[in-house]
């Protein structure tokens, strides 16, 4: 799949890019860092031009993400009401649906381009947990515009060496997510119930 | 009973296993991130499947004539068929014309001052 993506990508050039990116941001899991590094890569050899790419990129991602929040909006209150059990009482339902709204801002603008693997699950969160949807189109798209602008810049700069920086940044975000997550188990083991550690 | 109560009662230690697997990945995937990062200096990108003649050539700082000349097409810098693409045309796996792409630039690394 990622070999024909990108295939698509070098012969196609922006509707390749705007298809491929707009799926992605709905959730299917397709290369879109790599992607947008060949991207820029194509615009130093002169095949694309640079704001037209930016501008496709940010769009077709920006179009996904809407897709998701409305699927979020529409089928995330019917998937709760059903399946909401499973995860807790109303009271933790509600809780979680609070602490969406106040990271809302940060969350979606950090998942656009730093921890990119969590962005659909967020698109779907926002719209289930009723985060306005403005507030989440202006910051899904400084996010968006801030993440094509970045990795097109970082793939014009380093244009020989595509598979390298797409495969160090892939791994960066891991390692990212790992020390997210670290901080949030951490805070939890050793702030929120330091006796349950004192206990095991 | 739910899923969230069933998990509520070995909390601590998941959680504590999750913390440990949160830290063993970050060093994990960091390491290799430097790895990499140091291998970019000094290694050429190998050639792939699903790049162009002239994105080869670009990878490369070649001229991308040489390297259609290498796989029997002829030269065209607004060809962007992939590697794959053209070996289904020429009936011949992909292995075959990234080895004869290969060649041609190592050919070429001997030319060159």
């Amino acid at each position: 799949m990622r070999d024909q993506v990108l295939a698509a990508l070098a012969h196609y050039g922006s509707p390749a890019l705007f298809v491929t990116v707009l799926i992605a941001a709905i959730g299917v899991p397709l290369p879109v860092t790599l992607l947008l590094i060949v991207t820029g890569s194509l615009v130093a050899q002169g095949a694309m031009n640079l704001w037209w790419a930016i501008a496709i990129a940010s769009v077709g991602q920006v179009a996904g993400d809407q897709t998701g929040y409305l699927l979020g909006r529409w089928g995330g209150k019917k998937l709760i009401a059903r399946f909401g059990g499973m995860i807790g009482h109303a009271d933790r339902i509600r809780q979680l649906d609070e602490r969406a709204k106040n990271w809302g801002g940060a969350g979606v603008f950090f998942s656009r381009w730093l921890v990119t693997t969590l962005g659909p699950w967020i698109n779907l969160a926002s719209g289930a947990g009723g985060y306005s949807w403005l507030k989440f189109t202006l910051w899904d798209f400084l996010g968006e515009t801030f993440g094509s602008a970045l990795y097109i810049w970082l793939g014009v700069v380093f244009s020989d060496r595509v598979e390298e920086v797409g495969a160090i940044l892939g791994d960066l975000t891991w390692a990212i997510m790992g020390v997210l997550a670290a901080a949030i188990l951490g805070w939890k083991l050793f702030y929120r119930h330091p006796r349950a550690i004192s206990t095991t | 009973m739910g899923l969230w109560s069933a998990l509520s009662r070995y909390r601590t230690p998941l959680l504590i296993l999750a913390f440990c697997l949160a830290i063993a990945s970050t060093f994990f995937f960091g390491y290799r991130a430097g790895r990499t990062a140091r291998h970019v200096r000094w290694q050429n990108e190998p050639i792939q499947p699903w790049m162009s003649v002239p994105f080869v050539a670009h990878v490369h700082h070649t001229h991308s004539e040489v390297l259609f000349q290498a796989i029997h097409v002829p030269p065209n810098p607004r060809d962007r068929r992939s590697i794959r693409e053209i070996a289904r045309a020429q009936k011949v796996p992909a292995s075959q014309l990234i080895r004869q792409l290969q060649d041609a630039l190592t050919a070429q690394s001997g030319k060159a001052p």
